[in-house]
């Protein structure tokens, strides 16, 4: 790597620095907890319980079926044996050693169809403990199913596709109109809330960074060798990459996890069927796009100004208070997302989302809510590099001069006196 | 004239009203071993870190191999600050080679250098472990090693011998004049007048931000003859406090006085008679750099 972008034949310092960051903070156990645990847990939280109660419900899946109606039959069976029942059929003289063998836990369950199951739909349920509301349903649906596809024979109906709910295509002539309930833009507020909270880890961690080698006066030995901006530079690029790391984990956890784990789930639940069709309101690959093109200008904005405090403070009490004013940029979005994501084509959400300190999580959400045209996402990033370049110039002057001092904090008199004198 | 590897020209440096330093001249040669020496505040660390390039002098020219302290000059210097930083949680080897790097040294010959540099102070033993596990004397010997991985041709040692014990004192020294007989030049600062005296031949003395006595240490001894004498007596003491001597050490059997500039010490030999004390040794000696010192910084001393 230093090979690469050496001046010369010696090392860059920069190298030295981003790889310094870089490692320690990979091998750290709190990155291998947030990055491999957190993901890890999620997905076994959600697919373990769904394994274990496949493997618990085997003998339960057994349906022993009595049909009354002499119609309906055949079409149930199928249509359960479908959903991954195995269905056993039986006289109706049994209907008494069924009902034994249910009890006895031999068989899961017993399913009469009434005489007027095709007229009503009717049915009984016979187990040993009450069904879960879903198998109720999946049950009751395939009854009506049956009832109705025979009743409908002769039609051209898909008795199948009107049960399923239906198709509504929905079209918009003037772009998405935003809110909670569209899909796309529950997406967009979770991203951005997720985005926010990495920028501000990420960032803080610079500022945490830069206080530490202030503080332990290793500074002194490091700026023996390099410039201070070389310092500032490799650092946040280091701790970046960490935060790429960690998302490029999370995506594989969470592409592995819908590639397998859903599928699996669903062959052990078949009546999860209908949850799948969550995977249509999954996010496309343009979301993960924005998420890293935002990421990347949100944290670089941001990580700048946070290295400008710590380099100007002497403790992290200090610390706590200077970050204030930053902190107060990077929260005024949180404040606004809901509004903006609520009405995204209002002019207040379109002017917010191109303020580039902003832009990170307010024009993310309406780009991946599909509610800003491509002309202000690109405006947007224009500003955030133009911003990303300002705000370096500015903290790379405060760095320089405030990582070396001792002493009282700056005020704001003197931070200006350090950006003129320069 | 000769090489100089450091030249300080007329420097100040105040902080708000207070003078740290106070038009300072120093120039240090290549080759040799010099001291920086004060009694605390006196305005040495603010010296060194001006040379190292950290504070800007607000008078004065401050020269590094005869150029600006730029980072070109800087990575050639081995600098140990007064106040010793590490990243307490990185692995001894890795802070070694991590700041060998960045001074330019590639890594595979940092980690040789680092191994090598450990086993010779008895570290080797904790090439793995966090800087954080280790003993203080231990981290101290860590950044000591730091320092001269990338085998610089000048040292600068801001208080290299504050809190080591004597063992350790004497192989850093041992190291110092190793690095001394193979070229290097050394300045470094202290307020221990006994290490300064055996190691040094230059020396600069700062008092209240002045260099009041600067040269070769041999030159100044021969100078300073007549500023101390050894004296053995029985009887009365009191003889011994007189206008002329401004510091005094005594010893079981006899003392030490050190004389204010100028003093006529004929004087206290005759109060010593009147007094009706027995003398048996009335000498000027050579002085300890420990008396040189006192003085001219001690309190009535000439800064």
């Amino acid at each position: 790597m230093s090979r690469l972008a050496g001046w010369g034949h010696a090392p860059s310092p920069v190298w030295a620095v981003i790889r310094r960051e870089f490692i320690q903070r990979v091998r750290s156990r709190w990155f291998l907890f947030a990055t491999l645990g957190v993901p890890l847990l999620i997905v076994g939280g959600a697919v373990v319980p769904i394994w274990l109660t496949s493997r618990s419900e085997a003998a339960a899946r057994t349906v022993v079926l009595i049909d009354r109606s002499g119609e309906l039959g055949d079409a149930v069976a199928a249509t359960l044996g479908a959903a991954g029942y195995t269905v056993e059929r039986a006289a109706e003289v049994e209907e008494a050693e069924a009902r034994a063998r249910v009890a006895e836990g031999r068989v899961g369950s017993l399913l009469v169809l009434d005489s007027t199951a095709l007229t009503e739909a009717r049915a009984r349920l016979v187990s040993a403990e009450s069904p879960s509301a879903l198998r109720q349903l999946g049950i009751r649906q395939a009854v009506i199913q049956a009832a109705l596809e025979r009743q409908l024979a002769n039609t051209s109906t898909s008795v199948e596709r009107v049960m399923g709910g239906g198709t509504l295509e929905v079209e918009t002539l003037r772009g998405a109109s935003g809110g909670m309930a569209d899909p796309a833009f529950a997406a967009a507020y979770a991203g951005s809330f997720v985005l926010y909270m990495i920028v501000l880890i990420y960032a803080v961690a610079v500022m945490r960074s830069v206080l530490e080698e202030k503080t332990n006066r290793i500074v002194e030995v490091i700026l023996s060798s390099m410039r201070p901006w070389q310092l500032m530079l490799g650092k946040i690029v280091g701790v970046g990459a960490v935060g790429l790391t960690q998302l490029a984990v999370w995506a594989g956890v969470a592409a592995l996890a819908l590639a397998t784990a859903l599928p699996a789930a669903l062959r052990a639940r078949p009546e999860l069927g209908q949850i799948a069709q969550l995977r249509s309101l999954l996010p496309d690959p343009s979301f993960f796009l924005y998420f890293v093109v935002f990421f990347l200008g949100g944290y670089f904005i941001y990580s700048a100004l946070y290295a400008a405090v710590g380099a100007m403070c002497n403790s992290d009490e200090e610390a706590q208070q200077a970050q204030f004013p930053v902190m107060v940029l990077i929260i005024v979005p949180v404040f606004a997302l809901v509004g903006v994501i609520e009405h995204p084509a209002a002019p207040a959400s379109v002017v917010l989302s191109l303020v580039p300190f902003f832009s990170p999580f307010l024009m993310f959400a309406r780009a991946v809510g599909g509610a800003a045209p491509p002309w202000q996402i690109a405006l947007s990033i224009v500003l955030m590099a133009l911003t990303v370049l300002g705000v370096a110039w500015v903290a790379g002057r405060i760095y320089r001069v405030g990582i070396l001092m001792t002493g009282k904090r700056p005020t704001v008199r003197e931070l200006w006196r350090w950006l003129r004198e320069a | 004239m000769t090489d100089l590897v450091v030249g300080l020209n007329g420097v100040t440096k105040q902080f708000g009203r207070h003078t740290a330093v106070d038009g300072l001249d120093l120039n240090v040669p290549r080759g040799s071993i010099y001291g920086l020496l004060g009694p605390n505040g006196s305005g040495k660390t603010t010296t060194i870190r001006m040379i190292m390039g950290i504070l800007r002098p607000d008078e004065g020219r401050v020269a590094l191999f005869g150029g600006d302290p730029v980072e070109s000059a800087r990575r050639r210097v081995g600098y140990l600050p007064e106040e010793r930083g590490v990243y307490r949680r990185m692995k001894v080897r890795e802070l070694l080679v991590f700041l060998a790097e960045i001074r330019g040294v590639p890594r595979p010959l940092g980690r040789r250098r680092a191994l090598a540099w450990l086993d010779r102070l008895e570290l080797s033993g904790w090439t793995d472990r966090k800087v954080e596990d280790l003993s203080k004397g231990m981290q101290q010997k860590v950044q000591f090693i730091a320092t001269v991985l990338h085998e610089p041709e000048l040292l600068i040692l801001d208080e290299p011998f504050a809190g080591l014990d004597p063992i350790n004192q004497d192989v850093l020294e041992g190291i110092v004049l190793d690095f001394h007989r193979r070229g290097a030049t050394v300045l470094f600062s202290t307020h221990l007048m006994d290490q300064a005296e055996r190691l040094c031949q230059r020396v600069c003395l700062i008092s209240r931000g002045r260099c009041v006595l600067d040269g070769e240490l041999r030159e100044i001894k021969r100078r300073e003859r007549k500023g101390v004498v050894a004296v053995a007596f029985e009887g009365p003491d009191g003889w011994l406090d007189g206008p002329e001597v401004i510091g005094r050490e005594v010893a079981p059997d006899g003392a030490h006085l050190v004389l204010g500039e100028g003093a006529d010490h004929q004087a206290i030999l005759r109060r010593a008679v009147a007094s009706g004390a027995v003398i048996h040794r009335f000498e000027l000696v050579e002085p300890r750099l420990h008396e040189i010192f006192v003085r001219y910084a001690g309190p009535r001393g000439g800064g």
